[in-house]
């Protein structure tokens, strides 16, 4: 009898908490549901009495989220795109390879993770501005934020290939293959899917980057997403069903992404994260 | 020349592109930045020769001038506040959180999962969502505390200046806790059963088996997830413009927050660049204990 019941109960418990964790993020869509004055209702109401989609269009009108949304793609699409190129080769050869200099091309790229961005935005500002950089502000923010991806892509990236045979590229070589023959036509699609999930990763990150895009882009037509959301978010924020909209516009196609890959993603991130 | 082009496509001349290509990136972008910041902290910088990398040279003055900010020592003890209570709550909550889903019941690993989610949102979403949960007058949290009966009088978590720095570290403390749960559970499932087993056997209580063996055997696990806490905790920025800004008075700015508005608010990149290079002591501490317990698998 206990036996039985025991795995269902913590079932059960293992949802109540999901649901308290997972709480804030079910208050952004309610609270975007809601009008004006059931906002601001004393105590809150946990459903919204008259659900009103019309926020969404109008949020997506009056804020420009599109044209936000827009330029997140670009920046998004840009770092990764860097990512893949420079991190991939870069983390096959360190997976391949042991000896000291691998030790300390691994021990320069752990040190070059923990820069925190709002230590490196000033130096990157000044020398950008020095460079004329400034003038192409979404370039600089990709060349910026990859420079942040790269170190944290390559060590969880390493993890994949160390998880590919030798044999098969050295059976690869053996048979005349050149080495970009088998790394492209044997190493790297048996690595496939943790560099794609992995890119995937680097992307949700990008599209959600926000430090250099606020220092670096200061005109609005190519501000991504989230520096479109701060310039109505502040402590005295009012438009709190706006804001929230807004939000949900944003996280949703995250959110999806990471619900479908779930799996994948968490196990893209467990396998290296701690090695 | 041709032995250098074969080298390229047979040999280790691969390797050496591949890895050169990326290191040249990051010695440009991560590299040379970093040390041009040590120069900067140095010099007097202002608006007119921001232009020129020759500058009057002023050896400690920008660094005395931090130490006398009358915010100085309010901001680092809210630094230390907040890297210190969103460890903790991170960790002890991961902890338990890692160790019930250890147990073995339908879905535990994708529930598990799902928790992750807060970890890939964009910081400035979290800091919004934090914003409206935490507000005075209407906020939910208040709201709930209130009909639990824990509080009687309505909390103004973000313009109390008592308060405001709980508001950003309840938040990170959100953020965070999925991702320590995740490491910690690599951790956790890395422990072969048969030794609980064998203290099951031996009489060990449930208390006992967690001190003598779940601890000493999660030694490098702890180290590195403490350590990736403190590097990550100091890396955090999106949440204080989503929040409070520093307010209300700076009783809820931290470094690097400090740090960004004296650049790029108040544009003093020297001052910016200063308590930069002050932070980055605290984080290669955290680097080195962070490489030193993942060690075992970088020599292997």
């Amino acid at each position: 009898m206990k036996i039985v019941t025991l795995p269902r109960l913590m079932l059960v418990l293992a949802i109540v908490l999901a649901a308290i964790y997972l709480f804030p993020l079910y208050w952004m869509y309610v609270t975007s549901l809601k009008g004006q004055s059931e906002i601001f209702a004393n105590p809150p109401t946990f459903w919204p009495r008259d659900p009103d989609f019309s926020i969404f269009p109008e949020t997506w009108e009056r804020r420009h989220v599109g044209m936000f949304l827009g330029n997140s793609l670009v920046i998004g699409t840009g770092v990764t795109a860097l990512t893949v190129l420079l991190g991939t080769g870069c983390a096959y050869v360190l997976a391949r390879y042991r000896s000291a200099w691998i030790d300390v091309g691994l021990f320069t790229i752990l040190m070059l993770q923990v820069l925190p961005a709002s230590v490196m935005i000033t130096p990157l500002y000044v020398g950008f501005n020095q460079l004329g950089l400034l003038n192409y502000p979404r370039t600089a923010v990709v060349l910026a934020a990859s420079a942040k991806a790269i170190p944290f892509y390559i060590v969880l990236v390493r993890a994949t290939f160390m998880n590919v045979p030798r044999e098969l590229e050295e059976a690869a070589l053996v048979d005349g293959n050149s080495r970009w023959g088998a790394f492209f036509f044997v190493v790297l699609p048996l690595a496939r899917n943790g560099v794609l999930v992995l890119a995937i990763l680097t992307f949700m990150q990008a599209f959600g980057e926000y430090i250099y895009s606020k220092s670096i882009i200061t005109t609005q037509a190519y501000q991504p997403a989230s520096v479109g959301l701060s310039g109505f978010l502040g402590p005295n924020s009012t438009d709190w069903n706006g804001i929230m909209a807004y939000a949900a516009m944003y996280v949703t196609p995250i959110v999806a992404i990471f619900v479908i890959l779930q799996r994948r993603i968490v196990a893209g991130l467990t396998s290296g994260a701690l090695k | 020349m041709r032995r250098i082009l074969s080298s390229v496509r047979d040999g280790v001349g691969f390797d050496i592109l591949l890895v050169s290509l990326t290191m040249i990136f990051l010695f440009a972008l991560a590299g040379m930045p970093l040390v041009y910041n040590v120069m900067m902290s140095f010099q007097e910088v202002d608006m007119f020769n921001l232009g020129t990398f020759w500058r009057p040279f002023v050896g400690l003055e920008n660094y005395q001038a931090v130490l006398s900010q009358p915010e100085f020592g309010l901001v680092m003890k809210n630094t230390a506040f907040f890297v210190f209570g969103s460890i903790a709550g991170q960790f002890s909550l991961g902890f338990l959180l890692a160790i019930f889903f250890m147990a073995k019941f339908p879905f535990a690993s994708t529930i598990r999962g799902v928790f992750l989610v807060s970890w890939v949102m964009p910081g400035l979403v979290v800091g919004a969502l934090w914003g409206w949960i935490l507000a005075g007058d209407f906020g939910v949290l208040n709201a709930i505390l209130k009909s639990l009966g824990i509080i009687d009088s309505t909390l103004f978590w973000k313009s109390d200046p008592s308060l405001s720095i709980w508001a950003v570290t309840m938040a990170n403390i959100w953020l965070g806790l999925a991702f320590n749960m995740m490491l910690l559970s690599v951790g956790l499932a890395a422990i072969p059963r048969d030794v609980y087993e064998a203290a099951e056997l031996d009489g060990a209580n449930a208390f006992q088996r967690f001190t003598s063996i779940t601890v000493p055997m999660m030694r490098a696990t702890i180290g590195a997830v403490l350590a990736l806490g403190l590097i990550y905790t100091l890396q955090q920025f999106d949440l204080f413009p989503a929040i409070t800004e520093g307010g209300p008075a700076n009783s809820s700015s931290v470094a690097q927050y400090w740090a960004w508005q004296r650049s790029f608010v108040l544009f003093d990149f020297a001052k910016g660049a200063t308590i930069s290079m002050m932070m980055l002591i605290f984080v290669f501490i955290a680097s080195v204990v962070y490489v030193a317990s993942t060690r075992h698998e970088v020599r292997e």
